[in-house]
């Protein structure tokens, strides 16, 4: 009879694994090194030889990293499907963004002076409350949005996948970065926003679609108005968060520029695609059925520090310049052209006009 | 002028301008203030101390589809926008707030952080065992953050920390990726040979977000046994500590992985059978991919070469050993310690665990 404390004497010895030194003969390249610089060893600096060869189109829809042996027998598709065409995901600038995003991350927790909160008149707290409500949601769906699209990556065009990796956490400290506000200083959360077009960013079947949608026209705008953070901001906490996070939003506009240049320089035929996807989602920021009551109200409210005559002179001068950045981006992008065309949406246009 | 008097006016002065004024109507839980928590000594303002009154309150089952912020007051006019996950039994882990701001105060960076400068020349051999090392676990990180991105959309914002913790895991595996790709980059060597990797299906095809985490512990407590062996492993000063830092995230997630599964558990013992079924897919995908090339790669460093690799084996099969331990030991933190009666035959063979049927020949 084996009792119970006897059970582990009847522990074999593991089962050794098979020795396989195939992989040591692989036809991959040998000899390729490289040296840290100034910012250390970045991405760009290993991108070299073949393994900064980036195929314009990729086969491969398996994990296996861009210069790497193939595998010896059978591998599975890892994803239904994979976005092979670098027209499709690719930006030349994605690399050196993602190294950006690792060097510049901040912490909602320790780099935010929360002790410089001081009590505020309950009307201003409550639409500072107000629009943070409105920014926690708004950043909740740009977080999803890049997650949904990461599996089909392709690895060969693996620098794209880790920007939107990078987007992915930066979203999700913006998203905790606005709740925090609300909840720091005694407001609390309002209103929810309404939709304000955020669904048709997540229901994009299109990646190039929605980048325009997401990075260039959505994050264009909250990148405007966060650099004009001073104007709303009633103290240092809140003057450091619109700062960070709008560094944060520039990084998510340049990926969408570049890689709108790289698909319109490639597939110039895409151009038409985009502006019918601008038209949309132009339409809907501005559709007052869709446009987020509490944000429009609360951001005038604030800028005009409960002036609304002077808040919505800021308003307008606001949405000025954030019409005016848009359309830039679009040129250099090689998109111009929508104004003179006519064919930017008349709400916006007239924010041009506005004195 | 009393406070609601102030309301009241700024409430007259927006509808004067045709400006929305109905977020000054609605009731507000007033007097919140997180800040009072935010010391040096306490981390800052950590989201858990956000975690008051009804903003604490996570519920058994979330019952809106739109992006709505925990504690918000709904427009009904918002469309529904897809989530699938309204249930907390089926994400939550209490621990998640307070690993989401771990995560971002253990934060690195692979460009600046790592001592490159320490990289030398190690022989061929090596090298190109360090490079194949390195292309595996690339392909691991990879898969990883791709798989765990996906899920972003199915979680409602009922369970906000959940989705937080989750974007750190992501990064962390972009940065898993990209920093074993500069190993295999930087030294020489360059990338070895990808995996087969039908192991890492059972990740990509998870129908439930559980299936998801229980795989995840599988591949995560097997890579973490190999992270432990770091010291021993590590040619230079810069591989000691991409083992170190890679070692201290990957912890992080099996934390999480590791308590949601426990509180599944719990709340859902009905799940048990579901969950063996699970564990028994990941199981036969690992140890069906017969990929070798990992354990042929760490013979020839335990080996100091190929000479020695076949010798050095026999640890080669120790740590295999106890990559297998290390998961049933985070089974048992499940709660799912019956699963060593359960284990895979292969992966029985690899710890040394007699046959099932042979067991229970034992009379006790």
């Amino acid at each position: 009879m084996v009792t119970a404390d006897k059970l582990d004497e009847l522990q074999l010895e593991p089962e050794v694994p098979e020795l396989d030194l195939s992989w040591l003969n692989l036809d991959t390249e040998w000899g390729v090194s490289a040296e840290p610089g100034r910012k250390g060893l970045t991405l760009q600096q290993i991108n070299k030889s073949l393994y900064g060869d980036i195929p314009a189109t990729s086969e491969d829809n398996s994990a296996r990293p861009r210069g790497a042996a193939p595998p010896e027998g059978a591998a599975p598709r890892m994803t239904p499907w994979v976005l092979g065409d670098a027209t499709e995901t690719f930006s030349e600038s994605a690399g050196l963004l993602y190294d950006e995003a690792v060097s510049r991350q901040w912490s909602s927790a320790t780099d935010i002076p929360w002790d410089t909160m001081d009590e505020l008149p309950e009307d201003i707290e409550r639409a500072m409350a107000q629009l943070c409500t409105s920014l926690t949601e708004v950043e909740f769906i740009a977080g999803d949005v890049p997650g949904k699209w990461l599996p089909r990556i392709a690895a060969d065009h693996f620098e794209s996948g880790l920007f939107l990796m990078s987007q992915v956490m930066d979203e999700a400290r913006h998203t905790d970065v606005f709740r925090k506000r609300a909840l720091a200083n005694g407001g609390g959360l309002l209103l929810q926003g309404g939709g304000g077009g955020l669904r048709q960013i997540l229901e994009a079947e299109d990646f190039t679609q929605m980048s325009s949608m997401l990075h260039i026209l959505g994050e264009g705008f909250v990148q405007s108005l966060f650099r004009l953070g001073e104007l709303i901001a009633h103290n240092e906490a809140e003057k450091r968060i619109f700062r960070l996070a709008a560094q944060d939003e520039s990084r998510h506009v340049a990926y969408g520029v570049t890689h709108l240049k790289y698909t319109l320089e490639n597939d110039p035929e895409k151009a038409e695609e985009v502006h019918w996807t601008l038209d949309m989602f132009e339409n809907s920021t501005v559709d007052p059925d869709q446009v987020n009551p509490g944000l429009a109200g609360a951001l005038v409210y604030l800028l005009g520090d409960g002036d609304v005559d002077e808040g919505w002179r800021l308003f307008w001068h606001v949405r000025r310049k954030q019409v005016l950045e848009y359309l830039h981006r679009l040129d250099v992008a090689g998109l111009g052209g929508r104004l003179e065309s006519g064919r930017l949406h008349p709400a916006l246009a007239g924010a041009l006009d506005e004195s | 002028m009393p406070e609601s008097d102030v309301v009241a006016a700024a409430k007259e002065r927006l509808e004067q301008s045709g400006l929305p004024s109905n977020w000054l109507d609605i009731p507000v839980h007033w007097g919140v203030k997180a800040k009072e928590q935010a010391t040096p000594e306490n981390g800052g303002l950590r989201f858990e101390y956000l975690n008051v009154d009804i903003y604490g309150e996570v519920p058994e089952h979330w019952d809106n589809n739109t992006e709505i912020p925990r504690g918000a007051i709904p427009d009904t006019r918002t469309e529904q926008m897809g989530y699938s996950i309204f249930s907390k039994s089926e994400v939550w882990s209490d621990l998640c707030a307070g690993l989401y701001e771990d995560a971002i105060a253990d934060r690195w960076n692979s460009s600046a952080d790592i001592p490159w400068e320490s990289l030398a020349p190690i022989g061929s051999d090596l090298e190109r065992a360090v490079c194949q090392i390195a292309t595996l676990i690339s392909e691991y990180a990879w898969t990883k953050a791709q798989t765990t991105g996906r899920w972003l959309q199915e979680i409602s914002y009922g369970y906000i920390e959940v989705k937080l913790f989750l974007g750190t895991v992501v990064f962390d595996g972009a940065r898993l990726y990209e920093v074993w790709r500069k190993r295999a980059l930087a030294n020489g060597g360059g990338l070895g040979r990808g995996g087969r990797n039908w192991k890492f299906l059972p990740l990509t095809q998870s129908y439930t977000f559980s299936e998801f985490c229980v795989a995840s512990v599988m591949h995560d407590a097997m890579l973490i046994a190999l992270l432990r062996h770091g010291e021993q492993l590590a040619q230079t000063e810069a591989e000691r500590k991409i083992y170190e830092l890679c070692q201290k995230d990957i912890e992080r997630h099996l934390a999480y992985f590791v308590d949601h599964m426990r509180y599944l558990m719990l709340r859902e013992p009905e799940r048990r059978e579901e969950v063996h079924r699970y564990l028994n897919k990941a199981e036969w995908y690992l140890a069906k991919d017969g990929d070798d090339t990992l354990y042929s790669a760490l013979g020839v460093i335990m080996g100091d070469g190929r000479e020695g690799a076949e010798e050095a084996m026999a640890d080669v099969a120790e740590l295999r050993r106890e990559q297998v331990e290390t998961y049933l030991g985070y089974l048992r933190e499940c709660h799912l310690g019956d699963r060593e009666d359960r284990l895979n035959e292969e992966l029985r063979k690899w710890a040394g665990i007699m046959p099932a049927e042979e067991v229970e020949k034992i009379p006790i």
